[in-house]
């Protein structure tokens, strides 16, 4: 169900909105974003590749500073600090992306649906999006691992989950401005199928603010997911994981900063990147700036 | 890392420290830095520190505590529990630094020959804190409300084999405490400290027993204040006015504690924060060796390790000194897959085992596993350094083409036949124990916690049995010597070291030598510390 | 107005009601019984029989559910699995620990964001408006577990060493004021905006123009006015904020081994304590469902152009 939409997005925005990215580029903070998130992607990507040793090798003593060949020295367990901050990237980016991806797409398909059909259906889809809602994103997620355990399946399905409703809330108000559109009332007129005016008429005409959304929730999932590897929720140890890092050499901060610092600058500034660029794509796509909800 | 409020589940209530030392560090080092770590004491107190001084009071911050904080002399849990009970109870034996047996309230306590009838002899002039003597008709009340059938206390487990019917008073300072089967652990028994000596009628609201302290003020989860007891036992002792024990069961909490003077002492100082402590002139640490030991548990019963050469070659497989630098940061001693390390059966003259990845490979190869070997650890935070040693030995034995996969469990659920206890391959923690009670605990069959199944090994339960029923301690020690052996080749322990625990006090403070125990800060001796008066 | 205020009231009553299904099934999802994880290894197949009588196991999961609810609305929330005691006299002081963390971070944030808000209004488009929005827009980024561990290693013990960055029983005030300034900056973000949002609106509104054309003082205008108008969508967006801290504090808690709410929840789930993390996901949903509903009224009544329009 996820599937189609998810495919068609970019390439329908690409084509019928060629305008969107192009707007946004001109603002510099966009620019200073691409570059934010480029660099910690970039260490993300190609870390494992560089890094000097393998993130479960032994280099150093706990919490040992100053090693030879350890730049950053020696984690909880006299690990590399620098190897696993490049191992542990791409798990984050991964998680996190997965999530904003499911989350949106099933966002937009929920919210496509209910700004179309209206009535009960509406109704329905809209309230259960209320009580979805009234669970305060962290706390759900936490309910839910404490029970299940933390598995990675469960860490996207659940962020996905807590994102949907505000994705579809969003994407239903777009619908119903768009199936306004004299071009929607023209297909109807000659008897598409409702699917195909969603799909082909809707989909296309609701991508600005969907972009908006997926940069938006994609901020949000990097920092649930970080929050929940912090919390020891996450990806479970000998990972090396941005989050679990910071869990595991939290009170070793004093002695051995490297090791808590370098996840959390990089989670920093990946966030912070990734909101310029989205506050951009808003700013192309609205018009004016929004601001993050939590 | 959140500490645990502490459970009371009986799981948590297995052993002396049990879930008390839950995410507290391991400690430690070589004895050399132990007797370091003393001089430097003597040094930092100049020429005062020879002459103990008295007076004063002492703050002392103690890891862990909670809601569940209790003064029952016979049923503490939790760590603090444990302190409060060396301050304001007594036994009959005491374990001493080094880990032998020693009488205490006892003046002496001997076995007939085939040690069913022990005789106790209780010393001169003892007193509890209300004044009253220490009688022979104490300690059996003492016995009595330990082994109620209503409401068993802690060290009832301990003591199961104890006839009180047939214990008898022969006078006031003199008891016979009689045995179904012979019970040469008995002494050791009664040298832990949940089966001290309380008086005849006590009630737990007003506890009062025969320790250096006497109770004070008390708020649960929080602190307690205790007086010094001008009639205990020990000539001299204690040395304060006044103790109190504060509740810390925040690490980070309790060293700023230490630091900023708040509290004068504090137990379990965790790896991390060694290095803040040792940079700081005004507070020491106190390192001790212990016999607390952190095994991995191969189910002899499940497969792969129903093959003694998979036994044999994960215990190759370990480098042993790695496991101690690593997962305990240096503070340990090297195990030889044998526990019971103070007793003295212990066989230091067996070869020390070390990693040897080829002969390890051979087994596996022997036993099947030629093309590697896939298992899981069932791991769990139950102690600080468990889940690390886990780590490291998940890389150790990427080596010898054995892929470990960790499963982690939630502490609480970790010893539950839900999860799937007792585990193929799993971890624990023990305390120092000696080798027939640790095998009641853990090893045979019908133990609470028999997680390795090894137990029904017939030529070994064989010299167990007949150990246990030898009161000649030499010929004891021979029989267990032999078990041993036989363990130590085929076991499903692999004991790769012991921990260190450590402890830190301020400058200013005296008194405190480690002990094996594997309780903080010399089996809490606070009757032996003392403050440097100005 | 009244009767939406109602409906609201009722939907709120509703979603709390979903939410205890949530919770009491997520529960029941739990390996083992109550049971069990209470005994733990010591059950014994008789004392698991008792003990389930006693917690009534053996009623239909219907009927548990409904005793369950029950109890809750008559304030019992049952007994903590890790050490007996009853769950609400467990979290009275937590929760008031935590109440006291997110006022304060309340105090502090509010009237900083609205000043700084207001005043980018007054400096649109100049040097301070551009630096505040980039300031906003950072700090609303990146997240809060992340911003106090920052703070930690600049101010904390390993920095210049001025806070405290655990909390202790007996440490003094210095200790709140890390997690307090953490959850500030965490609520800021969007107050500043808003206020400065609806200040460039207010400003331009004729009411304000045509004061200004009677030669009312500028101070004046902007005190007297601007201001007040201001008020309302912004109080909808702190109140939204405050909703949003009663999540958050979580991992800010945790963070400072701060002994809340949240705390006790980390806890609870380490000790597989189930009626302590029932409890805790109630009380902490409950006071979102709460705090969004009064959000939601304060916007109704600040802005009766909503009432009419768009619902």
């Amino acid at each position: 169900m996820s599937g189609p939409s998810k495919n068609t997005t970019p390439k329908a925005s690409v084509r019928r909105r060629p305008g969107l990215f192009r707007t946004a580029w001109r603002f510099g903070r966009t620019k200073v974003g691409v570059a934010l998130t480029a660099l910690i992607v970039l260490i993300a990507v190609l870390g494992p590749f560089v890094a000097p040793y393998t993130p479960t090798e032994f280099v150093a003593k706990p919490y040992e500073t100053g090693v030879d060949g350890a730049l950053f020295g020696g984690d909880n367990l006299g690990r590399d600090v620098l190897t696993r901050f490049m191992w542990g990237g791409w798990t984050l980016l991964l998680l996190a992306g997965s999530a904003a991806a499911v989350g949106v797409a099933a966002g937009t398909v929920v919210g496509i649906i209910a700004g179309y059909r209206r009535g009960w259906v509406d109704d329905v889809l809209m309230r259960t999006n209320d009580v979805l809602l009234a669970f305060p994103q962290l706390i759900a997620a936490l309910l839910v691992m404490s029970i299940i355990g933390p598995k990675v399946w469960l860490i996207v399905a659940v962020i996905a989950v807590s994102h949907m409703p505000r994705v579809a809330r969003v994407i239903r108000e777009a619908t119903r401005k768009v199936i306004e559109q004299d071009y929607v009332k023209a297909a109807e007129a000659i008897g598409l199928p409702r699917w195909r005016i969603m799909t082909v008429e809707i989909l296309p005409n609701v991508t600005s603010p969907l972009l908006v959304e997926l940069g938006l929730r994609l901020t949000y999932s990097i920092g649930v997911v970080a929050v929940l590897g912090f919390l020891g929720m996450g990806l479970q140890p000998p990972t090396a994981d941005w989050g679990l890092m910071i869990n595991e050499n939290r009170q070793g901060m004093a002695v051995q900063p490297w090791a808590v610092a370098l996840p959390v600058t990089a989670i920093a500034v990946l966030t912070v990147g990734a909101n310029l660029i989205t506050d951009g794509l808003s700013r192309a796509a609205i018009g004016i700036d929004r601001g993050v909800e939590k | 890392m959140p500490a645990l409020p502490e459970d009371s589940t009986p799981a948590a209530k297995r052993f002396t420290s049990r879930r008390s030392l839950l995410k507290a560090s391991a400690a430690g080092a070589a004895v050399a830095p132990v007797l370091a770590a003393c001089g430097s004491d003597s040094e930092s107190g100049g020429s005062s520190s020879n002459e103990p001084q008295y007076g004063g009071r002492l703050k002392v911050g103690i890891a862990g505590g909670g809601a569940n904080d209790t003064l029952d002399a016979h049923n503490p849990t939790d760590n603090v529990d444990i302190a409060r009970n060396y301050a304001l109870y007594t036994s009959l034996m005491h374990f001493a630094n080094d880990g032998t047996l020693e009488p205490y309230l006892a003046e002496s306590m001997e076995p007939n020959d085939d040690a069913t009838e022990w005789t106790v002899v209780l010393r001169e002039g003892l007193l509890f804190h209300d004044d009253s003597p220490v009688t022979a008709e104490a300690v059996l009340f003492s016995l009595e409300r330990i082994l109620d059938p209503e409401n068993p206390m802690r060290g009832a487990g301990d003591l199961e084999g104890v006839d009180l019917e047939k214990t008898e008073i022969v006078d006031d300072r003199t008891l016979v405490i009689r045995t179904g089967e012979p019970f040469v652990t008995l002494p050791e028994a009664l040298a832990e400290y949940y089966n001290c000596v309380v008086p005849v009628g006590y009630d737990p609201e007003n506890p009062i027993g025969s320790g250096p302290f006497k109770y004070s003020e008390f708020k649960v989860g929080e602190y307690s204040v205790f007086e010094r007891h001008e009639g205990y036992h020990v000539e001299g002792q204690p040395y304060v006015d006044e103790l109190e024990i504060v509740d810390f069961p925040e690490d980070d909490a309790r060293v700023n504690a230490l630091s900023s003077g708040t509290v004068h002492v504090i137990s379990q100082v965790p790896h991390a924060q060694v290095a803040i402590i040792e940079g700081d002139p005004n507070v020491n640490i106190l390192e001790s060796e212990t016999g607390m030991w952190l095994p991995f548990t191969m189910n002899v019963e499940k497969e792969p390790f129903d093959d003694v050469r998979v036994r044999q070659a994960f215990r190759l497989i370990v480098d042993r000194q790695e496991m101690i630098d690593q997962a305990l940061a240096g503070y340990g001693q090297i195990g030889n897959d044998m526990y019971a390390r103070m007793d003295p059966s212990y066989p230091e003259d067996f070869d020390q085992r070390e990693q040897d990845i080829d002969e390890a490979k051979r087994l596996l190869a022997e036993a099947g596993h030629e093309d590697g070997l896939e298992v899981e650890l069932v791991t769990s935070d139950i102690n600080a350094g468990v889940v690390a040693a886990a780590e490291v030995f998940q890389e150790q034995a990427r080596e010898a083409g054995v892929t470990v996969n960790l499963r982690r469990v939630n502490p609480s659920d970790y010893w539950s036949p839900e999860e799937g206890f007792p585990y193929a391959f799993g971890q624990d923690f023990w305390s120092a124990r000696n080798y027939i009670t640790q095998t009641a605990q853990g090893s045979i069959v019908g133990a609470p916690y028999n997680e390795t199944m090894w137990g029904e090994h017939e030529e070994w339960l064989g010299y167990l049995e007949e150990a246990r029923q030898t009161a000649d301690e030499d010929e004891r020690n021979e029989l267990i010597r032999k078990a041993q052996k036989i363990e130590y080749e085929e076991g499903g322990y692999i004991v790769w070291g012991f921990v260190n625990l450590l402890d830190a006090y301020a400058a200013s403070v005296h008194g405190l030598e480690p002990s094996v125990s594997g309780h903080p800060l010399g089996s809490y001796a606070f009757h032996t510390m003392w403050k440097e008066q100005s | 107005m009244t009767r939406l205020i109602v409906v609201r009231l009722l939907f709120g009553a509703l979603t709390l009601w979903a939410v205890s299904l949530v919770v009491f099934a997520a529960t029941q999802a739990l390996p083992g019984d109550a049971a069990q994880l209470i005994l733990g290894r010591d059950a014994t197949p008789e004392r698991l029989e008792a003990l389930r009588d006693q917690l009534n196991l053996h009623e239909p999961v219907a009927v548990q559910y409904m005793q369950w609810l029950q109890g809750i609305l008559q304030g019992d929330l049952g007994n903590s699995f890790s050490n007996g005691l009853p769950v609400a006299e467990y979290l009275r002081s937590s929760v008031q620990s935590s109440l006291a963390l997110m006022g304060l971070a309340a105090l502090v944030a509010t009237p900083v964001s609205l000043f700084i808000g207001a005043f980018s209004a007054l400096r649109r488009d100049r040097s301070f408006d551009h630096a505040s929005s980039m300031g906003t827009l950072v700090v609303a980024s990146i997240p809060e577990f992340v911003v106090g561990i920052l703070l930690i290693l600049a101010l904390g013990p390993g920095g210049l060493g001025l806070f405290p960055s655990v909390y202790a029983r007996e440490g003094g005030p210095e200790q709140w004021i890390l997690p307090v300034l953490t959850l500030a900056l965490a609520v800021a973000p969007p107050i500043v905006r808003m206020m400065r949002a609806t200040m460039i609106e207010v400003l331009e509104s004729e009411y304000v123009q045509q004061a200004r054309l009677k030669g009312v003082s500028e101070r004046t205008v902007l005190w007297r006015h601007a201001a007040p108008n201001a008020i309302g969508p912004v109080a909808q967006v702190i109140a939204l904020q405050l909703a949003w801290l009663a999540g958050g504090v979580v991992a800010i808690e945790f963070l400072f081994n701060f002994p809340g709410v949240g705390k006790d929840l980390m806890d609870a789930i380490e000790n597989r304590d189930v009626p302590l993390i029932q409890a805790v996901v109630l009380l902490i949903a409950g006071i979102y469902i709460l705090v969004n509903l009064i959000a939601d009224v304060i916007g109704l009544a600040a802005n009766p152009k909503v009432r009419v329009a768009n619902r």
